[in-house]
């Protein structure tokens, strides 16, 4: 059920991009983004920082976070370099309150610079 | 005000592809980067508006370094002491002309007092940060922290570098500014190292400046 606006949970979009030796699939990349978070700020820091992955196309993808904790989530972001051996680096692309605005912003912004991307 | 739109540098690289690396480099918002101990060859092609610096990595027995440092001081290159020991740190900061000493692992008032004397900068490896997990890097978070304590006391430049050997290893500025925030520096503090720092080394390496406070006109 919705919960009254004043009370529900202030959210940013966090858009980016993953370089990585391979491809790598969701699931991997949020297991790394978690434990990363975990070794830095612990399971109460995790918490409120409260990280969930909406979508990841092998390339580009969307975190949401809790919005006071923005710079808490990129440094987890940052710290991740490494999921089974493959070379991982991750660019936080812009933050945004919704997830079209990060997506229309950010990410789409990005192909239409380097239409060489989109082919793929 | 935002301050993101500063020239960002980073002073602490070892890339096989100079190339690849600047263009990176370029995507994620640096200025320029510094190579450490790597002739730049001229046929490889750089970005526009990206400047490539040559640095030097000093490794020599504590007895050695000031040799060493006197032999590169008036070379363009931009000297790099990693600390580690009390003794090595030492020689280091009590030479003049060194640029930037790297993650001493011992650090005091003493050292602190030297290093403002010869304005050299306290440099904070984050590739530690990143690389490492768990116990490790409890101990190199601890290490910057007393740094920084010391730095802020004496008023020392400070300078963030990220010790990339290749693409993986490099992070945007902004990422580098929340990495810095784990052992305490502000946003400004880290803002000014990978920005005003840098410039201000490049200012004494450049061949107008003379002595701190003394201009030609």
């Amino acid at each position: 059920m919705k919960t009254i606006p004043t009370l529900r949970e202030k959210k940013r979009y966090l858009a980016f991009d993953v370089m990585s030796e391979k491809t790598i699939n969701r699931q991997e990349l949020v297991r790394e983004i978690l434990n990363s978070m975990i070794s830095i700020y612990g399971d109460k820091g995790a918490s409120e920082t409260n990280p969930s992955l909406m979508s990841f196309d092998g390339k580009y993808g969307i975190l949401r976070c809790e919005r006071e904790r923005r710079v808490e989530t990129r440094a987890g972001l940052a710290c991740v370099n490494n999921i089974h051996g493959i070379r991982v680096s991750i660019l936080v692309l812009g933050i945004s309150g919704t997830i079209k605005g990060a997506t229309e912003k950010f990410i789409q912004q990005t192909l239409v610079n380097k239409p060489e991307l989109r082919k793929k | 005000m935002s301050r993101f739109g500063s020239k960002f540098y980073d002073f602490y690289t070892h890339p096989d592809n100079t190339g690849l690396m600047a263009k990176e480099g370029k995507r994620y918002g640096y200025s320029g980067i510094a190579v450490i101990g790597h002739d730049t060859n001229e046929k490889t092609i750089f970005p526009e508006d990206f400047s490539i610096y040559t640095g030097v990595e000093i490794q020599a027995k504590p007895s050695r370094v000031r040799v060493e440092i006197r032999k590169y001081r008036e070379s363009d290159h931009i000297l790099i002491v990693e600390g580690g020991e009390e003794e090595i740190n030492r020689a280091a900061v009590e030479t003049e002309g060194l640029d930037i000493l790297l993650h001493p692992m011992e650090f005091n008032n003493v050292l602190a007092k030297a290093a403002s004397d010869n304005s050299v900068s306290i440099g904070f490896n984050l590739s530690l940060l990143i690389r490492l997990r768990g116990e490790a890097r409890v101990r190199e978070l601890k290490t910057m922290r007393n740094n920084l304590k010391h730095a802020r006391k004496y008023k020392l430049q400070l300078i963030l570098t990220s010790d990339a050997h290749d693409i993986y290893d490099l992070r945007a500025p902004r990422e580098m500014i929340a990495i810095s925030s784990l052992f305490g520096m502000t946003e400004n503090e880290a803002v000014d190292a990978m920005s005003k720092t840098p410039l201000n080394i490049l200012r004494r390496k450049s061949l107008d400046y003379i002595q701190e406070g003394i201009e030609i006109i």
